[in-house]
């Protein structure tokens, strides 16, 4: 009788806990390509973000629930991404998003987000001149990745910048305000490789040379840089997205040109992205991101450590060899706990307050150093520059701290 | 205890430098040991002895192959890896080091800073290299430098060089640095004469500065000497700039015919539409990748035998596509003959196919191809620089359309496909086994598929989806230079390739490409068959 009736209280109990916690969730879209040209870069975000929820359903969740992760696949698609956009926000009503890459995606699900009032975290570095009352950019904007390169740059003694990237927005829109910045700086016109395109008026519409998404043919081009940089002092400025690097690169190192001569400085490159490139050819170049994974910090290498732990009980589908992390995981973590902050503060999960006090500053000591939420929706956060080794690391050659991050660049230099 | 210690250094050295070893050894290794704040004083030094084993040194501990090691006794010392070995860089003696010893190996780096200084050391010992070149690019850099001090040296070592290039070369760097130390108006116009007299190009920065500095301050003298030289400089570079063109379209027109060949053989002479002939092309590639992973386990990195994978590679890329292709022409292109539409759509599933099994097989992301060390580097032709790998790929091409024209023209074999394709039944009824001869054809095509994939891999990415940057260039070639005729597909490639490249500069490589697709609509509104419009069997059915 006393067994029957611990046995029906432990059930009790158990049936309790059990109702308590399915009711005790809050969910939270995951939007990125799981599919697609993208999915090669997007797939680790994801990674990181299950990896973070796992973290911080382990220490009690958020306001006391524990997150439930709503994963949709944007498959790199544009259209499909405000589709989904729209699945997580008027179906699964989610209480925030973190999600997109590419500049176009978030250009895609902005007008959704705005219409239902829904909150994205967008963690990857992009060209600014956009702020959305609905978008938190945990990214780094223009000031605090090609400017502070720019100015190391411009340290070292390198007097003539050749500009390079893929055609589309982002490589576009930042290759204007360099263009600005380095004229700002005292760099002549005609040291600005790459060539000028003016419209009617003889305002400049863009600067740099631009290739098509996944171009294979960069002799041409680095023919010119070869000639660009006959006179020494010369660097490049590169913008060029995905597979096209690796033509890039073999064509650099093939023509003799050595990172001692002429060094690349890449924006869209990381420690991720080094897993598909030839790393030989990239040794020596430069890279500037506000997180490598060779930050010598007990936070880093905490961070580091757990998440490799955690791919070794990771759930299916998600990769176990040979990873990293790379600014752009780091800052999707980043926006997990910042977001997690507001709503522990704010006492609730409505999107108005949340980003009420995201808006009013919130720091988090992140792996990458702390970062703290601005009332323009940036962070402001440290900033590295790295030069690659032959491991596909970065060796941290300077730092900046707390650079407060400023999207609308365009017409402030003179 | 000093003076002990001094001995026993001296004691070193003097061993050292029995054994043929200088005292630039024991700096460097207490260079790469010092902090930074002892840098200066041990660069001195290092500069003074003038070995050129530095270069070489410095070579090493750039791309990460030298590192630090703590012996028992808590001595430190310098270790640099030749192949396999670890070499002590004081002795030249090669260590025996158990495994836990080579896991406690620490990776010794010199900073960016260091390095452009040791930059200028090995430059100035580079300036009396055997190596003639490697003489004039430390001359031109020292140049570029415009320091006073090495103007110096550079004026010194000309007096010691014969040959007219070297001459030239240093000629060249002492006019760029007199650019800014001539001190004397006629020295300054006499050495921006002689640059534009050289052509060279990297004076142009230099001298454009001057001339603006000139106008400026009224100096019509020195303004008009500029404008001539500038005038000499520019004028060799559009010639220069031309035949660099002229070289990189014929590089990229190669490519393009690899990459079509097989397309000309498979949809040229056969009539098969093949929207899998991307995919082929993967095949080789990954066959590559496969082979070097293999010869990286069986030999190790370093080995002479590891060289070889690439060359390993090629033939058999060529059989197992070929093997492939044989199997598919066997189990479905044969029911696809003279039925195009079932064909477009039964090949494009295909090349989704193959695509899944490559992200399966060998993961989503690009793998990389080594590139073996006989196709490293790149010569200099009249300005225009080619890598060994376009050189490589040019003369690849040759020699498949070389193999493909005796095949075709100078075997019994070329002559039964020859005839198959011309007029199948009456071919079959002369008692040619067609489908034999159908299904090596196929083959064929497939293997030189892969084979342009196994060039491919030298100088692009491999990933499951790099045929389908390739798939479209094919047709294109294949349709511009007429279906059904190989030498077309030749010529169109070419065309293709060298009228890219001159486009390219004027127009960028984004509207360059755009205006060659709408040159080849318009050619072919005036030309539907081609170039060279065939008669074979899949125009007539």
């Amino acid at each position: 009788m006393n067994l029957f009736r611990k046995l029906t209280g432990a059930i009790a109990l158990l049936a309790s806990i059990a109702t308590l916690g399915a009711a005790e969730t809050v969910k939270v879209g995951v939007l990125h390509s799981l599919s697609g040209t993208m999915a090669i870069s997007e797939t680790s975000l994801r990674d990181i973000l299950l990896f973070t929820f796992d973290e911080i359903n382990a220490n009690g969740g958020v306001l006391g629930k524990k997150i439930e992760p709503v994963v949709v696949d944007g498959a790199s698609d544009w259209p499909t991404f405000a589709e989904k956009a729209e699945q997580l926000l008027a179906q699964d009503k989610v209480a925030a998003t973190f999600g997109c890459w590419t500049s176009v995606s978030r250009k895609f699900v902005l007008p959704v987000y705005e219409k239902y009032n829904g909150l994205l975290f967008y963690p990857v570095q992009y060209e600014g001149e956009e702020m959305s009352p609905n978008i938190f950019y945990t990214a780094e904007a223009v000031n605090q990745q090609a400017i502070p390169a720019v100015d190391y740059l411009l340290k070292e003694g390198y007097k003539k910048f050749y500009l390079i990237g893929t055609d589309y927005v982002y490589p576009q829109t930042t290759n204007l305000v360099l263009f600005e910045y380095l004229q700002s700086k005292g760099i002549p016109v005609e040291n600005i490789g790459g060539g000028l395109r003016k419209d009617a008026s003889g305002q400049v519409i863009s600067a740099g040379k631009y290739t098509p998404f996944s171009h294979s043919d960069y002799q041409q081009i680095v023919a010119e840089i070869k000639a660009f940089a006959a006179s020494g002092d010369a660097c490049v400025i590169n913008t060029v997205n995905g597979d096209s690097n690796v033509s890039l690169f073999k064509e650099i190192a093939a023509s003799g040109l050595t990172a001692d001569d002429c060094p690349i400085v890449s924006y869209s490159l990381s420690e991720d992205e080094f897993r598909s490139l030839p790393t030989k050819d990239l040794v020596g170049h430069l890279g500037c991101w506000t997180y490598f994974q060779s930050l010598d910090t007990p936070a880093n290498k905490k961070f580091v450590k757990n998440f490799m732990t955690w791919l070794k009980t990771a759930p299916a589908g998600v990769q176990r060899e040979g990873r990293v992390t790379c600014s752009p995981m780091v800052l999707s973590y980043n926006g997990v706990y910042l977001w997690k902050a507001a709503v522990e503060k704010a006492g609730t999960f409505d999107v108005d307050k949340v980003l009420a006090e995201l808006r009013k500053g919130i720091s988090f000591d992140g792996p990458g150093g702390t970062v703290t939420s601005q009332e323009n929706h940036h962070l402001t956060k440290n900033v590295y520059i790295g030069e690659t080794l032959e491991d596909g690391q970065f060796e941290i050659l300077e730092s900046f701290d707390n650079v407060y991050g400023e999207p609308f660049l365009k017409g402030t230099f003179k | 205890m000093k003076p002990v210690r001094s001995y026993l250094l001296a004691l070193i050295a003097t061993c050292a430098s029995a054994f043929g070893q200088s005292e630039s050894r024991l700096l460097l290794e207490r260079l790469a040991l010092a902090e930074s704040d002892a840098y200066p004083a041990i660069l001195e030094d290092l500069s003074n002895t003038g070995d050129s084993y530095i270069s070489e040194f410095v070579d090493a501990w750039r791309v990460g192959e030298v590192y630090s090691h703590e012996t028992e006794s808590g001595d430190k010392l310098i270790l640099v890896q030749v192949s396999e070995k670890f070499i002590r860089l004081t002795s030249g003696e090669t260590m025996t080091l158990s495994e836990e010893e080579k896991e406690s190996l620490e990776k010794n780096r010199p900073s960016r800073s260091l390095r452009r200084e040791l930059k200028r050391i090995t430059d100035t010992i580079d300036l009396s290299s055997p190596d003639a070149d490697t003489r004039i690019a430390a001359a031109l850099k020292l140049g570029l430098s415009q320091n006073l001090e090495y103007l110096k040296a550079l004026e010194k070592r000309i007096l010691l060089e014969e040959s007219s290039r070297v001459v030239r070369g240093f000629e060249e760097a002492i006019a760029i640095s007199l650019l800014a130390n001539a001190g004397d108006a006629s020295v300054l116009r006499d050495s921006i004469q002689r640059l534009g007299e050289l052509k060279s190009l990297p004076s142009r920065d230099g001298i454009a500065s001057i001339l603006k500095g000139a106008e400026e301050s009224g100096d019509a003298e020195l303004a008009r000497v500029c404008l001539t030289a500038l005038g000499k400089i520019d004028g060799h570079q559009k010639v220069v700039e031309n035949l660099g063109n002229l070289v990189r379209g014929f590089s990229l027109g190669s490519v393009l015919l690899i990459v079509a060949f097989g397309l000309a053989i498979t949809f040229g002479l056969m009539g098969v539409i093949n929207m899998a002939h991307g995919e082929f092309i993967a095949i080789g590639a990954y066959t590559c990748y496969q082979m070097n992973v293999v010869f990286e386990r069986l030999f190790g990195a370093q080995s002479a035998a590891y060289q070889w994978f690439f060359w390993v590679s090629l033939p058999l890329c060529f059989l197992v596509a070929a093997a492939v292709g044989f199997a598919l022409e066997k189990g479905l292109f044969r029911y696809l003959y003279k039925r195009p539409l079932e064909s477009l759509l039964a090949t494009w599933g295909l090349s989704m196919i193959f695509q899944q099994c490559f992200r399966l097989v060998f993961g989503a992301a690009n793998v990389q191809v080594d590139t073996p060390q006989l196709l490293i580097g790149n010569f200099d032709l009249g300005g225009v620089s080619l890598s060994y790998t376009r050189v490589f790929i040019v003369a690849f091409a040759g020699i498949v359309i070389l193999m493909t024209w005796i095949l075709l023209s100078k075997t019994n074999l070329g002559l039964y496909i020859r005839a198959v394709m011309q007029n199948r039944q009456m071919a079959s009824s002369l008692g040619i086994p067609v489908s034999r001869v159908n299904s090596i054809t196929f083959a064929y095509g497939c293997g030189l598929a892969a084979l342009a994939g196994a060039a491919l891999s030298q100088i692009g990415n491999v990933g499951p989806s790099m045929g389908q940057a390739y798939i479209v260039d094919s047709f294109m070639v294949v349709v511009v230079g007429g279906v059904g005729n190989l030498l077309g597909a030749g010529i169109s490639a070419m065309g293709i390739g060298t009228v890219d490249q001159f486009l390219q500069p004027m127009l960028g490589p984004v509207m360059g490409k755009i205006l060659v697709f709408f040159a080849i609509i318009l050619f072919l509104q005036w030309k539907p068959g081609g170039l060279f419009p065939a008669r074979s069997r899949s125009m007539e059915d």
